[in-house]
């Protein structure tokens, strides 16, 4: 269905409920993207897609027309994110990627050793790192994820996690000071 | 500001690298100038680039149709799409709703037509010994069943209760009002109260599963048969019916009673 979003909302409203596929469409990927963010698990994050968009069905009525169906459906996600890493916070993994860009990977290191060596201390490296995050609480995690790889400000945060702001500033600070304490073994300096 | 004075601590840095601290000037100054800010605030740095976003797996092009498939079966339309079937000026819509319409009426002018024609069968029927005799029949009837509901609620109340040691009595009564309900089961079935006759389908099941226990019953095995068979529930609906049935026997003398003074 063509249209903008708001259009779309409005038909679903007047009992057109295959117009929302086209919201589902439009939005699934941003959602699934945050999802995995958050939860590092590519089939959680499949259902949380599935959920959000439930969700946002079952309480479209309540979804005001002044703000945007992607934020709305996006804070829909998060929360539904944040109730799987607590419902799963005991086993979770955190998947990092083979492919991630090397640049930002670099570290500080006294030995420069050569391309294997190094490959397999960047593996080390994300190891460590989804380690660390398992270490956070769900809503350090969740504030981390949107503060430092979704770049949302704290006060969008604080909105999508139902927080006040200076809770949302409290949470990305101890997880970036958890995940610094985490990642420090393997920092040599020069 | 000297360097030294007014430090900044490792939250407020943090939220400078972030682009959200308050004291975003004064912070910027006072690293130009302090060597210790700027070494944690570079190690603040280097810590947070190495932390990267998980690259997020491959979703296609159709994957916001396979979740939309996934979901539609389980989602319903929003009220106004009703609205619209019924009011709807498509071609042929209005004939639909007419044919309903029509349909409707011609239900209930059967069914009025049916009872009409019950009530004056009913009517022309006699009224003499054979209405009292075959009333005289179904009380007795009810009153045997409402015997059986009794005792069938006994031993649920037992079961309920039950403990391995009391199990070989609860057996006994289970295979005596086995055979009984099977045969009141039938005569219901006949008599066309699906109530009655699911209740005592379910009953019979439960006195099959104990009368086939074996004599020793353990207290696992008595919970679980609990919870199979559900008896709570069974007890529940016996109760019901029981007093159903027993009003229905007072109802029956009532009835009895005011024929005869009608004979007199």
């Amino acid at each position: 269905m063509e249209g903008n979003d708001h259009q779309i909302v409005r038909a679903v409203l007047a009992g057109d409920k295959n117009a929302y596929g086209a919201l589902v469409a439009r939005h699934s990927q941003n959602v699934f993207r945050v999802a995995f963010r958050i939860t590092g698990d590519e089939a959680d994050a499949d259902e949380i897609v599935q959920e959000a968009f439930m969700r946002g069905y079952q309480r479209l009525e309540s979804f005001e027309s002044r703000s945007e169906f992607g934020t709305w459906i996006y804070r829909i996600t998060v929360n539904c994110a944040l109730n799987m890493v607590n419902k799963r916070k005991s086993g979770t993994t955190y998947q990092i990627a083979d492919d991630a860009d090397p640049a930002q990977h670099q570290v500080q290191v006294a030995d420069r050793a050569a391309s294997p060596e190094r490959t397999l201390l960047s593996r080390e490296i994300e190891a460590l790192q989804a380690k660390a995050m398992q270490g956070l609480t769900a809503t350090e995690r969740t504030a981390f994820v949107l503060r430092h790889m979704e770049d949302r400000s704290t006060t969008e945060i604080a909105s999508a996690l139902s927080i006040a702001p200076n809770a949302a500033k409290q949470a990305v600070f101890r997880a970036v000071q958890k995940l610094r304490r985490s990642l420090a073994p393997i920092r040599v300096t020069p | 500001m000297t360097p030294h004075s007014a430090h900044f601590n490792e939250e407020q840095l943090i939220g400078y690298h972030y682009g959200e601290a308050a004291e975003s000037a004064a912070i910027e100054h006072h690293l130009r100038e302090c060597t210790d800010c700027t070494r944690i605030y570079t190690a603040i740095e280097r810590d947070l680039a190495e932390i990267t976003a998980p690259v997020t797996p491959e979703r296609g092009a159709e994957y916001g149709q396979q979740v939309w498939d996934s979901i539609r079966g389980s989602l319903r339309a929003y009220p106004g799409q009703e609205k619209k079937r019924w009011f709807s000026f498509a071609p042929g819509a209005q004939w639909k709703g007419f044919a309903a319409a029509a349909a409707c009426l011609l239900v209930i002018a059967a069914t009025f037509f049916a009872g009409r024609q019950w009530e004056h069968r009913n009517l022309q029927s006699p009224v003499g010994d054979k209405t009292a005799s075959d009333s005289g029949k179904q009380r007795v009837v009810l009153v045997v069943l409402g015997d059986h509901l009794d005792r069938s609620e006994r031993l649920l109340v037992e079961l309920k209760h039950a403990d391995p040691s009391t199990e070989g009595p609860v057996q006994a009564e289970a295979r005596e009002l086995l055979s009984a309900n099977r045969l009141y089961r039938e005569s219901v079935k006949l008599s066309g109260d699906p109530t009655l006759v699911s209740a005592l389908d379910h009953l019979e099941r439960v006195l099959i599963e104990v009368s086939n226990e074996p004599a020793s019953l353990s207290q696992a095995r008595l919970d679980e048969l609990q919870k199979e068979m559900n008896t709570d529930g069974l007890l529940f609906e016996v109760r019901v019916l029981r007093s159903r049935v027993q009003g229905d026997v007072e109802q029956k003398e009532r009835t009895s009673v005011a024929t005869k003074g009608v004979s007199i």
